[in-house]
């Protein structure tokens, strides 16, 4: 993330190539120099944008290769996000209840065998 | 001046996009804006002059750019990432030329008369701002803090009342007061903690203002789930590009010092330092 460029003397260029979303939206979307346009584009201020979007994780990328893609899930980003957690909820208990049968089965057969074996010892 | 409001447009209209704003130079003048994408959509990144400042411009399709598209558009994460790092990356490219005062993110004139002649109006505040970054740059600056370690390995003596040679029986009276004692315990330290941290991030900030031209502190982000370290410090300097190493330094400097994680990101365009000081 400390992507320096030591360059010496002349204008200072490009921000780092790897900078993250949210600093740059920091700062492209700051009002600056305040300006008129000609058409009026209501852009929410950064904090409000980082509400929505939850955007403080370092960057795209980096939450990526962290697994955390969080954002595209979360129920109060999208109406699918939300739909998606009862599913997944739905996804999750039945994976669960898969597991714990199989476990149970597993067992069951376990002590089947050691049942043979040990001459009744469960 | 905001001639918005509901204006009859052809569905091939198009608009002008302004990214930046610098001097009329010859180098400006020259500048080779060719492999610059700009916004999606749009047409070749080129230059617009303006009296004695010249704007980085792109012709756009007007109707991808009304306040209804760039509602949906801010509330899709990828939708205002690829057009943010569009415009970062043309006002980077302008300021790579000279110094170059960056517009914020969709400033759209009708056409090109309706751009030069605002700048124009505006041309003394332009150049006011051109000269208070001339030969500066803006450098983010995020102090972090170690998160708090989980409760369980705060020291014993944070718990007031570990009895007798310390042999936890089963829950006994006043297993609930223990119980809340420790609770507290941890909150303080936690507490102690988080004002240690304040104070880290208050004295790097005092110290990098020291060499710069300019400060502005900018919130600082939460920490996203799974993430053990708390943001303390956002802030981001105006730093004279003579001082550059004087900041690496410092900073360096500050780390070993304090033990706290300090990120450096820049040189960027000066963003935070165009606007009425």
């Amino acid at each position: 993330m400390t992507d320096l460029d030591f360059r010496q003397g002349g204008q200072p260029v490009p921000g780092p190539t790897t900078t993250n979303l949210a600093d740059i939206l920091e700062r492209v979307l700051d009002k600056g120099i305040v300006i008129a346009g000609d058409i009026k584009i209501d852009l929410l201020d950064i904090e409000l944008l980082t509400i929505r979007l939850r955007l403080f994780v370092a960057s795209v990328d980096t939450a990526k290769k962290a697994g955390i893609d969080w954002w595209e899930n979360d129920p109060a980003l999208s109406s699918r996000a939300s739909r998606n957690a009862l599913e997944d909820e739905n996804r999750e208990l039945r994976e669960r209840l898969d597991a714990l049968e199989a476990a149970t089965e597993t067992q069951a057969a376990r002590d089947d065998e050691s049942g043979k074996k040990e001459d009744g010892q469960t | 001046m905001t001639h918005s409001g509901p204006r009859a447009q052809a569905p091939d209209a198009s608009a002008t996009y302004v990214f930046a704003v610098g001097r009329d130079t010859r180098a400006m003048k020259t500048a080779d804006l060719t492999g610059l994408a700009g916004m999606p959509g749009g047409e070749r990144v080129r230059l617009l002059t303006c009296g004695t400042l010249t704007a980085v411009v792109q012709t756009v399709p007007a109707a991808d750019f009304t306040d209804e598209v760039w509602q949906l558009r801010l509330s899709d994460r990828q939708e205002i990432e690829r057009y943010a790092r569009a415009h970062h990356e043309v006002v980077s490219a302008a300021a790579a030329i000279g110094p170059a005062v960056p517009l914020p993110l969709a400033t759209l004139y009708h056409d090109d008369e309706r751009a030069r002649r605002v700048l124009d109006d505006e041309a003394a505040r332009f150049h006011g701002a051109l000269k208070r970054i001339a030969h500066h740059a803006e450098w983010g600056v995020k102090v972090y803090a170690s998160h708090a370690p989980p409760e369980r390995q705060d020291p014993a003596q944070n718990r007031p009342v570990s009895t007798g040679a310390g042999r936890r029986e089963a829950p006994a009276a006043g297993a609930g007061l223990a119980y809340l004692n420790r609770k507290r315990g941890v909150h303080e330290g936690r507490e102690r903690r988080r004002e240690e941290a304040m104070n880290v991030a208050q004295s790097v900030d005092a110290e990098l203002r020291e060499i710069a031209a300019a400060a502005r502190r900018l919130r600082t982000h939460d920490a996203a789930p799974g993430e053990q370290r708390v943001h303390t410090l956002n802030a981001t300097y105006l730093i004279a590009a003579d001082r550059t190493d004087e900041l690496m330094r410092m900073t360096t400097a500050l780390r070993e010092r304090t033990g706290a994680q300090i990120e450096v990101s820049g040189p960027w365009v000066p963003y935070s330092f165009v606007g009425e000081v």
